[in-house]
């Protein structure tokens, strides 16, 4: 590829030399078709440089993995239940993305129903989150690999999921030799929401240590409380649902009944 | 059946909506909106009918528009709405549990809302701080309105706001009044419900704020900023008419027994009412038109035509039906104005002005 560089850059020498040459001796026209041909020399020239190295396989992959394994891969960065908006955004900015929000609104339908017709027949299943009355959480996509814990939605855990999310991007981020264009801007919008945050600016250049660092900070001040919530709700879990309701949550109105609120 | 039922006749109540509540605050003073919206009659549906279209109705792109940027607020766990309530209301970094209200089914939704929000006034441990969506009640002249703020929060230190999340920009820090306007009206309806629904569970209706937190996209990004908006005039004003509608009986008292808004619908669902003898029934009722009234009410182009038949002030705007207080119409005023009508008792002070306004006017036509 270097050959082609120097190539290119010798011709541009040429051309912009002829063209000056041209433009002493007034000759309107071929000056006019050199430029032209200066202009096409340093596209190309442009182009060459900028074109994504071939170790890098970015777009290639998406037509091959499927959605369940991007939305798997999205979540396994996450390392907590998101949502879709959340799980698409990380599939852009560390994956091939290519994933739509519409894509998963019947994700989860689609994996239940897999699910009861042959139950465990895959490695593994996109799930819900659970909420106070073990009903599935709206808009929350979860894998089943995880323990219950991780999957119960107390009052406090949204806030948690969002900052173990961040820290998350930011570890993701901090470990990428060349971090892309996507990944630094979902970093800096998490980060921006925060506290201590609020100087980060989008489009600059975003500290990735410096997100987990606050984010840690946070999480601390909530943590205690939320995994008190959590163990609560998977040990209700654990008694009163089945495999199916444990993965995609109960609908049964009489779970709810009995229980009423508890958190 | 309740007379108000039978200025509705046979069809089933139209609901009411925030937007609805709101814009009867609008305008106080018109009988025919309080008669139509107290008895829940499809105001639309009866102006289509009398061949007056109402212009407006939420665009689709702008329902759409909104929902967008409601959800971006609200992702991961209102992790926006969260930084921009530790900024403005300075919420204490600890305080971020929040409910989804709408995990409950729809028929549950407002017991559940009560439930929460008694917990939350009780001061109980973990009450939570955010509520997505809870379902508020308000009793409109007997029947119940179902109000679906955009998020409730709760504070620690113990007082409730209202947000409100809305699509139109804010560029500078100024934003369209009227839009503002409509918001503060839509939400001094969720205060006001808000208000009874914890007083009615026996708490200080006092702990809801009289400032409400509307949330809009900042300049020409989609990045959200929140303002406080003050809204104890729209909150009086809605309690005053709030209170007209509930003795609507006055109203009824002098109307004739036989009158109704029926548009009878036949097989089809299609009016099979006359529209001209719809019409003379709702001139029955008097209107109180004003030109906002093309922006909240479906029967503004019959009542604008009304008003202009009989050539009365109302057109020109309230304040100038105000400023001709006691003059009947335009025709009346302009004759006072020329000299061509001897002013009656009590309108010799107006006569007056009018006289000098017409030979100002004269004499910079001259």
């Amino acid at each position: 590829m270097s050959d082609r560089l120097d190539a290119l850059e010798s011709r541009i020498a040429e051309l912009r030399a002829g063209v000056r040459r041209a433009v002493r001796a007034r000759d309107g026209a071929a000056a006019r078709s050199l430029r032209a041909d200066l202009r096409a020399a340093e596209h190309a020239w442009d182009s060459l440089v900028t074109a994504p190295s071939e170790d890098r396989p970015r777009r290639r992959a998406a037509g091959v993995v499927t959605v369940r394994e991007r939305v798997h891969q999205a979540l396994d960065v996450l390392g907590a239940p998101a949502q879709p908006r959340l799980v698409v955004a990380v599939s852009e900015a560390f994956f091939a993305g290519g994933l739509r929000s519409a894509q998963l609104t019947s994700i989860r339908r689609d994996e239940e129903r897999s699910f009861r017709a042959a139950p465990y027949g895959r490695p593994y299943y996109l799930c819900a989150a659970l909420t106070d009355r073990l009903s599935p959480a709206r808009g929350l996509l979860a894998q089943s690999g995880w323990p219950l814990e991780r999957r119960m939605v107390g009052p406090l855990s949204p806030r948690v999921d969002f900052l173990t999310c961040a820290r998350a991007v930011a570890a993701r981020v901090a470990g990428a030799a060349e971090p892309s264009q996507e990944a630094l801007r979902l970093l800096a919008r998490m980060g921006r929401n925060i506290p201590g945050g609020e100087l980060v600016e989008l489009g600059r250049d975003v500290d990735p240590a410096r997100v987990a660092e606050l984010a840690a900070a946070e999480l601390a001040v909530h943590a205690e409380r939320d995994t008190l919530h959590r163990a609560e709700l998977a040990r209700r879990a654990r008694e009163q649902l089945d495999d199916p309701a444990r993965l995609f949550g109960a609908t049964n109105l009489s779970t709810v009944g009995k229980k009423g609120i508890t958190a | 059946m309740r007379r108000i039922d039978a200025l509705r006749g046979t069809t089933p109540p139209k609901p009411h909506d925030a937007r609805a509540i709101a814009a009867l605050a609008a305008n106080p003073g018109c009988a025919r909106r309080a008669l139509m919206d107290g008895a829940g009659v499809d105001k639309d549906a009866a102006a289509r009918h009398l061949g007056f279209p109402a212009p407006f109705g939420q665009s689709p792109f702008a329902i759409t528009r909104g929902n967008q940027f409601e959800s971006l607020v609200k992702a991961d766990g209102c992790a926006e709405l969260l930084r921009m309530l530790r900024e403005l209301l300075e919420l204490p970094v600890a305080e971020v549990a929040y409910h989804d209200v709408e995990n409950v089914g729809a028929h549950l939704r407002h017991t559940h809302t009560r439930a929460l929000l008694d917990r939350a006034a009780r001061g109980e441990q973990d009450a939570g701080t955010l509520y997505d969506h809870p379902l508020l009640t308000l009793e409109i002249a007997g029947h119940t309105a179902y109000l679906e703020p955009d998020v409730v929060t709760f504070q620690l230190g113990g007082r409730f706001h209202i947000v409100e999340i809305k699509s139109f920009a804010v560029v500078d820090g100024q934003a369209d009044p009227a839009a503002v306007a409509a918001a503060a009206r839509q939400a001094a309806v969720y205060v006001h419900a808000l208000r009874l629904m914890l007083a009615g569970l026996g708490h200080d209706p006092g702990v809801v704020a009289d400032e409400v937190v509307l949330v809009c996209p900042e300049n020409f990004a989609n990045r959200p900023v929140a303002t406080l908006v003050d809204v104890r005039r729209q909150l009086a004003v809605l309690r005053r008419q709030l209170a007209r509608m509930t003795s609507l009986d006055r109203l009824l008292g002098g109307l004739p027994e036989e009158l109704t808004f029926d548009l009878m619908p036949g097989e089809d669902g299609l009016p099979g009412r006359p529209a001209a003898d719809l019409a003379d029934a709702l001139r029955r009722v008097e209107a109180r038109y004003a030109p906002d009234c093309l922006s909240t009410c479906d029967l503004c182009f019959f009542c604008r035509d009304e008003a202009r038949q009989e050539g009365a002030s109302d057109l020109l705007g309230r304040e100038v039906r105000d400023a001709l207080g006691g003059v009947a119409g335009v025709e009346e005023a302009l004759g006072l104005a020329d000299g061509t009508r001897s002013p009656a008792d009590g309108q010799e002070e107006i006569a007056r002005v009018l006289r000098t306004a017409e030979l100002l006017r004269q004499d910079c036509l001259a």
